[in-house]
């Protein structure tokens, strides 16, 4: 049995935090479970879709994040507690659909758990979901420690119940794709039948419709419910005060910063000078409870990542009670003493308190750095982001350009999210120029391809990923077809969720639980939108950028072409070479004029390694995944493949 | 020669529109590669000293050192080049009916050539629609596809270099003067003894045409891939005639696809293909005969043996067409390089400046006058 089942009494695991949000679902009796891959999110709906048939649960990886929330919200209609995951800007994708929810309420415990990743370590924003939750007016939660991650996701699930309308849950990188201790309590056992009840009384939460209109009248109970949850709140253990009583400073903080500012107090030794208020409830806020401790002290810091919802939020709250608390001194991000980009650390935190405080904080000399800067510039191996060995976006990208620069006429590629968004880079050969949210290539290619009568001349190109390509690019391609935009879509298909972990999707014929599942031919949609489709192997680099070049000729109208070759890790091809590649030092034209290094200085697959000495390039044997591209790509036939045993 | 590489080459002929994608730096190296007859360099390249500038005729061309290698002398400013005799040919009786140009002469000469192993391949031009195609052609009656002029500036020296690149020998060549001025360097830059171009005819050209430019606009008006022959009528007519091959003939005017010739055409001081073995070109108010200039042992020869064959027929030419062909050709040196004096691309010396062509003065002098 999973670990995550454990149902010994007391049991104590090291959980990524991600884990511990899937145990605290599982704790109290999630029945459904959906989500879109995305990180710092995905190992949730993983974990629990390992365990679906030993926990009776239903977990999907939707097409799109507001998919997820939909068949989420279905399940909590039928009176079974469900639960939602994405990263930070998946909360984005489905926001329309959550306002409309927000409006109808929901019946069985329904949370949503965004994972966002401050800093964008793997993202391309730091996006804030904690927004959409005042916007949406429902309560957010935010676990100050791995515990709080797996307690406070059961709790969401209670309070959702309470109040009739969802929960936000958010976690951000250092919980999700960090670990840390966690107790395990009870999996309540729910013995539930589905039924979506709809011939109560019209307006009845649980029996009527769960529709926004009245919409004055079920705005005006949402409001009630959301007070009732603030009232919930102030006296809820997930906020903890540490510290004097009347502190010099009071620092309100919530989330991985609640972890930053224990180190930051410790390393100050400022324990009797500050106090530490930890907001797990940071929307709506403990008003009373703010009111107690804003009234013992002066001096405010609040410690939060991005921007600064809570100090404005807080600030509000003290303004309205500046009569009988007086005027405080707000520190934080509107005055500049912590950042509002990217993530916060225990480093960052003690600078600010010892600015604050006047307190001495002995900060490594500027000696100590520079050494410390040198060493890692010159010792450690310098790495580019790149594509994998045999990654067969390096092969596309190739012909990509290839096929622009013949072209001659400026063409660009609009990017899309997935490993290919690395193509802005040399890795891709610098092709892709625009990259935003999911599926808004196309879109913009579809902008960019209707431009023609305002003088418009060069050739446009979109990519977009096989899951990409079913989660938002579809309606984007649909656009394009029906106003005859002129553009050339690429679709990378590499049978998978690649970059996040290979989560299925509905290309594919098996689902998140390993069921067999009907695939989605991407082809024949593409044809039944009426666009020019063709199908090529990326790995078979003539025909490519033939088939390409011949595309991009047809003036008017969408055309598709589908690159299909599997990811280089996959599952299914993980350490099996296709061929045996090896190098004729003799054939090798090195730097000479004729090739001038292509393969190492241009091509530059981690698999190759120019040996300077000896003027050769060399195959990497142990990084070497057998695709046998360089082989196509070698002007002096130097490389040679072998099938492989 | 020799001291120039890829980044001198983009910099100062692709970036200013002086290539005309004669295909000379082509299928050397992964990076140059033409596309619809425009040469485009797929990535950097970092090389100091590259074949694909040595080799192109648009970029520090001496002609004075080429005529040296070639002829023995410097460049003189004689209209047609250096040559051995001039006169007028057609296709002989071995030869079939086919749609020449104008007598078939070229046709003729390399079919001879590949039949009696005087070469072993031959580089020309076929065209798809309008798109010129170079060829690799190792059989005589392969010849003929290639027959007729394609007016669109082609890359046929791509063949040439990936017929070198497989290590062919004894190649025939037939191009235009920037191709053949490009073959001439190529030949005085080998790095080998073995020099793997065995006979060069050279066309006459006033100017070539942009594909890119001419088929969009003559695909408007006709089937592209219904065109049997292009023919442009002498002056003062100013058309061209297309013939396709439902038996029609469509008449352009000139002044519509002059816009095409592009500029680079006219800093180019050679009508006849000088650095040839034998130039061939039409011969003004004889549809079906050739003018013939044989400018080497080499050519003579192979004239001579054709001649005995029955491969093709020659004669003397009548004074007025060799004067016509001589003015055409004078003017057209004249106004190539005053033009380049002009646009301070004739013997460059300002440091990072480079010339489209160094001459000697005296020449220079001469041929302006």
């Amino acid at each position: 049995m999973s670990f995550l089942m454990d149902n010994t009494e007391k049991a104590r695991y090291l959980l990524l935090g991600n884990e511990a949000i899937a145990r605290g679902a599982l704790e109290a009796g999630v029945n459904v479970a959906s989500g879109y891959p995305g990180t710092p999110s995905s190992e949730i709906i993983e974990s629990l879709s390992k365990i679906a048939k030993d926990a009776n649960i239903y977990v999907e990886w939707s097409t799109n994040e507001k998919v997820a929330m939909e068949v989420a919200a279905a399940a909590s209609f039928a009176g079974l507690r469900s639960m939602c995951v994405m990263k930070q800007n998946g909360v984005n994708v489905g926001s329309d659909f959550l306002l409309h929810l927000a409006g109808s309420g929901t019946r069985g415990g329904m949370v949503i758990v965004p994972c966002e990743d401050p800093g964008a370590l793997s993202s391309v924003n730091e996006g804030e979901s904690r927004y959409f939750a005042k916007l949406f007016e429902i309560p957010l939660l935010e676990p100050g420690d791995f515990q709080e991650v797996k307690d406070m996701t059961k709790w969401a699930f209670e309070l959702s119940e309470k109040i009739n309308n969802f929960v936000m849950l958010r976690s951000v990188t250092r919980f999700s794709h960090a670990s840390g201790n966690v107790t395990y309590g009870d999996i309540i056992k729910r013995d539930i039948n589905a039924q979506f009840k709809y011939d109560g009384f019209i307006l009845d939460p649980m029996e009527g419709l769960p529709i926004s209109a009245p919409v004055e009248y079920k705005h005006s109970e949402q409001q009630k419910k959301l007070k009732q949850a603030a009232e919930i709140f102030e006296k809820s253990p997930f906020n903890t005060y540490t510290g004097v009583k009347k502190p010099e400073l009071l620092v309100i903080t919530s989330s991985a910063c609640n972890l930053y500012c224990k180190e930051a107090i410790q390393l100050l030794g400022a324990e009797d000078k500050v106090g530490l208020l930890k907001l797990g409830t940071t929307w709506p806020l403990p008003q009373g409870l703010l009111k107690t401790h804003l009234s013992e002290t002066k001096k405010v810091l609040i410690v939060e990542e991005v921007l600064p919802f809570m100090e404005e939020n807080i600030k509000v709250v003290a303004l309205e009670m500046a009569g009988e608390i007086g005027n405080k001194i707000f520190y934080g991000k509107n005055d500049n003493t912590l950042p509002k980009v990217g993530e916060l650390n225990p480093d960052i935190v003690t600078q600010a308190l010892s600015k604050i405080l006047n307190l001495k904080y002995e900060q490594r000399s500027d000696e100590y750095i520079k050494k410390a800067q040198n060493i890692v510039l010159t010792k450690a191996p310098h790495r580019e982001l790149t594509f994998c060995p045999g990654c067969p976006h390096r092969s596309s990208y190739w012909s990509i350009h290839n096929a622009l620069k013949l072209d001659g006429r400026k063409g660009f590629v609009c990017g899309d999210i997935g490993c290919y968004s690395l193509a802005f880079l040399p890795c891709g050969f610098s092709t892709l120029k625009t990259l935003h949210s999911m599926g808004s290539g196309t879109g913009l290619a579809s902008g960019f391809g209707k431009l023609k009568q305002f003088g418009f001349a060069q050739s446009v190109l979109a990519v977009c990923g096989d899951s990409t390509f079913f989660h938002t690019a579809m309606p984007a391609l649909v656009n394009a077809v029906h106003h005859k935009s002129d553009f050339t879509l690429i679709i990378l298909d590499n049978s998978g969720t690649a970059m996040t972990g290979f989560q299925p999707h509905p290309g594919l014929k098996s689902n998140a639980m390993g069921e067999e599942v009907p695939s989605i031919d991407i082809a024949k949609i593409c044809v039944a939108m009426g666009a020019k489709v063709r199908v090529q192997d990326p790995f078979d680099l003539e025909n490519t950028q033939k088939q390409l070049l011949d595309l991009m000729e047809y003036k008017e109208g969408v055309k598709v072409m589908i690159l299909r070759q599997i990811c280089a890790l996959s599952p299914e091809k993980k350490a099996k070479k296709k061929y045996e590649m090896s190098i004729d030092e003799n054939k090798c034209i090195g730097e000479n004029c004729g090739c001038n290094r292509l393969c190492t200085r241009i091509f530059r697959c981690p698999g190759l390694e120019w040996d300077a000495k000896a003027n050769v390039a060399r195959i990497d044997d142990v990084i070497c995944r057998g695709c046998g591209v360089c082989a196509d790509i070698c002007p002096g036939k130097a490389i040679n493949k072998k099938e492989a045993a | 020669m020799g001291f120039l590489g890829p980044n001198e080459l983009t910099e100062n002929v692709i970036q200013k529109n002086l290539c005309i994608g004669c295909g000379a730096c082509m299928n050397l190296c992964p990076y140059f590669r033409s596309y619809r007859c425009k040469t485009a360099m797929l990535f950097p390249c970092t090389v100091s000293e590259g074949r694909c500038a040595s080799f192109c005729p648009k970029i520090e061309v001496d002609l004075d050192y080429l005529s040296k290698q070639y002829f023995g002398n410097l460049f003189g400013a004689s209209s047609l080049g250096h040559n051995i005799s001039i006169m007028i040919s057609q296709k002989g009786k071995k030869i079939k009916n086919h749609t020449f140009q104008a007598g078939g002469t070229v046709s003729a000469l390399i079919s001879f050539a590949l039949k009696k192993k005087y070469i072993s391949s031959a580089i020309l031009t076929d065209r798809e629609g309008l798109l010129p195609i170079p060829r690799i052609i190792t059989k005589d009656e392969d010849v003929f596809k290639c027959a007729s002029t394609k007016y669109a500036a082609a890359p046929t020296l791509s063949a040439l270099n990936t017929a070198i690149g497989k290590g062919h020998s004894q190649i025939g060549v037939v191009g235009t003067p920037c191709q053949t001025t490009a073959i001439a360097q190529m030949r005085t830059t080998q790095s080998t003894n073995k020099d793997p171009v065995g006979m060069v005819i050279g066309l006459f050209c006033t100017w070539a045409l942009d594909y890119t430019q001419l088929e969009p606009f003559i695909s408007q008006q006709i089937e592209t891939n219904k065109i049997l022959k292009f023919d442009i009528l002498p002056p003062p007519a100013e058309i061209m005639e297309i013939y396709t091959t439902d038996g029609k003939k469509h008449e352009i005017s000139l002044d519509k696809i002059r816009k095409f010739i592009p500029a680079t055409c006219s800093y180019c001081a050679d009508m006849t293909s000088e650095f040839s073995d034998i130039s061939v070109g039409v011969l003004e108010g004889y549809p079906d005969k050739n003018t013939l200039i044989i400018r080497s042992e080499k050519g003579k020869m192979l004239v001579d043996e054709a001649e005995k064959e029955g491969y093709i027929i020659v004669d003397e030419i009548p004074e007025k067409s060799l004067e016509h062909l001589k003015t055409a050709a004078r003017q057209k040196r004249k106004r190539a390089l005053l033009k380049a004096k002009e646009d301070g691309l004739l013997n460059a010396t300002e440091d990072g400046k480079f010339s489209c062509i160094k001459l000697n003065s005296l020449s220079i002098e001469k041929i302006t006058a």
